[in-house]
């Protein structure tokens, strides 16, 4: 979701460690056509503010820890209609991407900062802190973590006054299809926080498609 | 020789020249003979012009009737199989003449001339006819045959050899053909020759490589004869000074590599592979044509080999020839196919293809002559259109692109009919509001025809496209498709004898009847029509994923309102006079985890907390034995399906039946 250029300015640029092997992990909560919706808190200093966001997911490769998607930001003051924008994921696998970012302006410090704001990762926290966490198995772990980042704009144009310089941490339940997440930009307010729910759209129950490329 | 002549003077002397050929008199014969083949040499004009007056029966007939132990006699036949051979040469009408006119047999005959002249003729023209895919099968199954082409190949003879290498290359395609050439000892006759003249080295290449494919057994035989010598030799000749034989010698490393992943996997090999055919593609010829297809069978499927291209700068190699236009068709073929191939996985090579506007030539090449070119091009489009990056921006579903498309779903030819719906069935997964633009060019109406066709692979694909338009379809555009196809025409195509249109079948339905709650009333149509064919087909899948997708169908109609998942549940309950064997259960204990997930949706979706029939639905799977096996899966290895049975279990507690 785009955000509005704020205030604060950390940078550096750190690799994160890749190695290890795990099966890839897999949820049908998180597939392509699922649909979620909630509110990010754009609050400032001066401002407590919430706009409402949907998501939906358009690709996931599990394989190569990589979904993307499009994120709608429906109530924008400066924007007449919703922004939509087209992220960009990636699944922290250890064995596609580890837990530091290792670009985007995020240090290691930055990656732990947002990262142990998730109650789930707390079980995780002091191996990652140790060694990037790059001998664990996150395949039976009942939580997916990730990065997304926004790529363009879909429906307005990149003049629309609004940024999508930073990223999201996201931590994706697999148990109920809820994500929370926090929104990275040394120059936007710090840890905007993104809560969404797996929408039923007026379904009683869960409803599926699927697509695939050829 | 005869040098140009006027036009008038030419239609004069070709009119005449059938007269010339029948004369009872040698000399007129001969010296018509040569200014046939003088006039025929690289002219595919005078070729097809000739064939169709008549001249190739009448110098088969001069083959035939010749005697071969007179000088004259001789210098006939040497002169007319040299004439055939040049009609036989790249023109598939002029190898159907020859064939037709019945020279195939006198020329075999020949063979056995005690004239070398003769023989040497004889070989060159037989050769020529082998390079067409027209030439008669050759049989090396029976005795004769192979000690006749074991006799070639040992021949001292450069063209016999030749010749015999030729038979290989066109006649050699099982894995058992393969293996009986291997048997009777050719592989090492044909390693032999690789020390002999250019044109033998050739020739044993791409034999070896023709053995080789697809067949391990072959390719250890080759790799380990003399302790890797042989293979050895070939690497060496990938730095021969001639282009083709380089080529030829890639080809057979690449048989190699493709054929058994023990051999030649080092990067240095590859990326030497790479750098070569990026080099022959500079070739004018028919070296040059032949580079991009060779280098294509080196990255296709490879998403390693498709990076070290893209390194290597293969793309924009590959555009900048693209941009010299016009083409020999081959060749853009070629080029088209090899830009595909680096696309497939690569999302750094197609952001290439789309900053430097490719599209723009590819749609050209959509509406090209060459039926080849027509599917290259769409082969191309299909696997940029990979990238759900460009997609979800709308780089695709636009008229400019779309029109050509849906008119090659009517084109002549099968193969270019199917390439153009794997293209569009990446393009209509366009996940911006542009799906009209599909339909609003008739390609919902093309598609639904092509459903009915009676090939298999067309129907398929067909399906596979209309399932990913409808996939987050709006309402207005799922109506169009089930009112074109109609309730009837889904019931039966999810009973298609072929189970992979039958799993298309049945993905397309559940992509129908997702979103929208009231889209769900499409399967209840005419007394629930579509969803008792899926109810029918679970009873006996073929293949898990057959199960998987009517398993969602069943989930995405019980996420429903009360009336559907009675529908549901009445179809699970339909056929558990065996409780043991129901379908539900069977799917529930799959090894397929998929499957498991799945089925275990549908019994979430039935037993929703919030629908007022859940209580008497979860007491009814406790009757059938679902509950006690769904109770049996807490610890299942996949952790999708063990949090999905806890969501199950924790909705039947709240009934009471967790305990049960």
């Amino acid at each position: 979701m785009p955000v509005r250029v704020a205030e604060s300015s950390t940078a550096s640029q750190v690799s994160g460690a890749n190695s290890g092997q795990t099966s890839p992990l897999v949820c049908t909560l998180l597939s392509a056509g699922q649909a979620f919706s909630g509110t990010q808190n754009v609050s400032s200093l001066q401002k407590d503010e919430a706009w409402r966001v949907n998501v939906r997911i358009q690709g996931c490769d599990f394989e190569h820890g990589y979904l993307c998607g499009t994120m709608e930001a429906l109530n924008v003051p400066m924007a007449d209609t919703p922004v939509v924008t087209f992220w960009e994921g990636e699944i922290v696998d250890i064995k596609n991407y580890t837990f530091f970012t290792g670009k985007w302006e995020a240090t290691p410090e930055d990656d732990i900062r947002h990262w142990t704001k998730f109650p789930s990762f707390s079980p995780l926290s002091s191996q990652v802190e140790v060694d990037g966490g790059k001998f664990l198995d996150l395949s039976n772990y009942s939580c997916i973590f990730m990065r997304w980042k926004e790529q363009y704009f879909v429906n307005v144009g990149a003049d629309c006054g609004l940024t999508i310089a930073g990223f999201y941490y996201v931590c994706f339940s697999c148990s109920d299809g809820s994500i929370n997440g926090y929104y990275y930009d040394p120059n936007s307010s710090p840890f905007q926080k993104l809560e969404l729910k797996s929408t039923n759209e007026g379904r009683s129950g869960f409803s599926f498609s699927s697509y695939e490329l050829q | 020789m005869p040098t140009t002549s006027s036009p008038s003077t030419n239609r004069f002397s070709s009119d005449l020249i059938l007269d010339r050929l029948e004369s009872p008199d040698s000399e007129i014969k001969l010296k018509a003979i040569r200014e046939v083949k003088n006039q025929i040499i690289g002219n595919r004009t005078k070729k097809l012009s000739y064939i169709k007056l008549g001249v190739v029966p009448a110098v088969a007939a001069i083959l035939a009737e010749a005697e071969a132990d007179s000088d004259g006699g001789s210098n006939l036949i040497v002169q007319s199989a040299a004439v055939l051979g040049s009609f036989a040469c790249g023109v598939d009408s002029g190898v159907r003449a020859v064939l037709d006119a019945g020279a195939f047999p006198h020329l075999i005959r020949l063979l056995s001339n005690v004239n070398e002249k003769v023989v040497d003729a004889a070989a060159r023209s037989i050769r020529m006819i082998y390079q067409s895919k027209l030439a008669p099968k050759y049989d090396f199954f029976q005795d004769e045959n192979m000690k006749f082409l074991l006799s070639l190949l040992n021949s001292e003879n450069e063209n016999l050899t030749g010749l015999g290498a030729s038979i290989i290359v066109h006649s050699c395609e099982t894995n058992a053909e393969q293996n009986v050439l291997c048997h009777a000892g050719t592989l090492e006759k044909l390693i032999s020759l690789l020390e002999g003249s250019l044109s033998q080295r050739d020739a044993s290449l791409e034999s070896v490589a023709t053995i080789i494919k697809n067949n391990p057994e072959a390719v250890s035989k080759f790799v380990g004869s003399e302790s890797g010598k042989d293979l050895s030799s070939v690497i060496e000749l990938t730095k021969d000074r001639y282009p083709r034989t380089r080529l030829l010698a890639c080809m057979c490393l690449i048989r190699v590599r493709n054929t058994s992943s023990c051999y030649l996997q080092d990067i240095g090999i590859k990326i030497k592979l790479v750098h070569i055919f990026l080099e022959l593609l500079d070739d004018p010829g028919q070296v040059g044509d032949e580079a991009s297809f060779a280098l294509s069978s080196l990255i296709a499927g490879k998403e390693d080999l498709q990076k070290l291209a893209f390194e290597a700068d293969a793309f924009d190699k590959l555009y900048s020839h693209l941009q010299k236009g016009p083409l020999h068709p081959k060749r853009l073929e070629g080029i088209l196919l090899a830009i595909g191939d680096l696309c497939s996985k690569l999302e750094s090579c197609r952001s290439r293809f789309l900053s430097l506007k490719v599209l723009n030539m590819v749609i050209d090449a959509l509406t090209h002559d060459s039926a080849n070119v027509r599917s290259a091009a769409c082969i191309c489009i299909r696997c940029v259109s990979r990238s759900i990056k460009s997609l979800s921006a709308g780089h695709f579903m636009n008229e400019k692109i779309v029109v050509p498309l849906v008119q090659l779903l009517c084109d002549l030819s099968a193969s270019v009919q199917v390439a153009s719906l794997r293209a569009i069935s990446n393009i209509v997964v366009d996940f911006l509001p542009h799906k009209s633009t599909f339909i609003r060019c008739g390609g919902v109406k093309e598609l639904v025809q092509l459903i009915k066709s009676m090939d298999s692979t067309i129907r398929l694909n067909a399906l596979w496209a209309l399932r990913n338009l409808i996939f987050l379809a709006d309402k207005i555009c799922k109506q169009g498709v089930f009112m074109e196809l109609t309730a009837s025409s889904f019931a039966s195509l999810i009973c298609d004898p072929e189970p992979s249109v039958q799993e298309q079948a049945l993905a397309l339905v559940r992509n129908l009847i997702d979103g929208c709650v009231d889209s769900v009333e499409y399967v209840m149509a005419e007394d629930a029509l579509i969803l008792d064919a899926v109810g029918r087909q679970l009873q006996n899948v073929s293949k898990d994923e057959i199960g998987i997708q009517g398993m969602y169908v069943f989930s995405n109609v019980a996420s429903g309102n009360e009336f559907h998942k009675e529908a549901v549940m009445q179809q699970l309950l339909s056929q558990t006079d065996n409780q043991m064997h129901s379908f539900m259960i069977k799917f529930l204990r799959s090894n397929n985890s998929n499957l498991r997930t799945a089925a275990i949706w549908v019994l979430i979706n039935i037993t929703f907390p919030s629908s007022p029939g859940a209580f008497s639905r979860v007491v009814k799977l406790r009757s059938t034995g679902v509950v006690s096996q769904i109770k049996s899966m807490v610890n299942d290895p996949c952790m999708d399906v063990k949090l999905r049975v806890r969501t199950a279990l924790g909705q039947f507690m709240t009934f009471g039946a967790g305990s049960m």
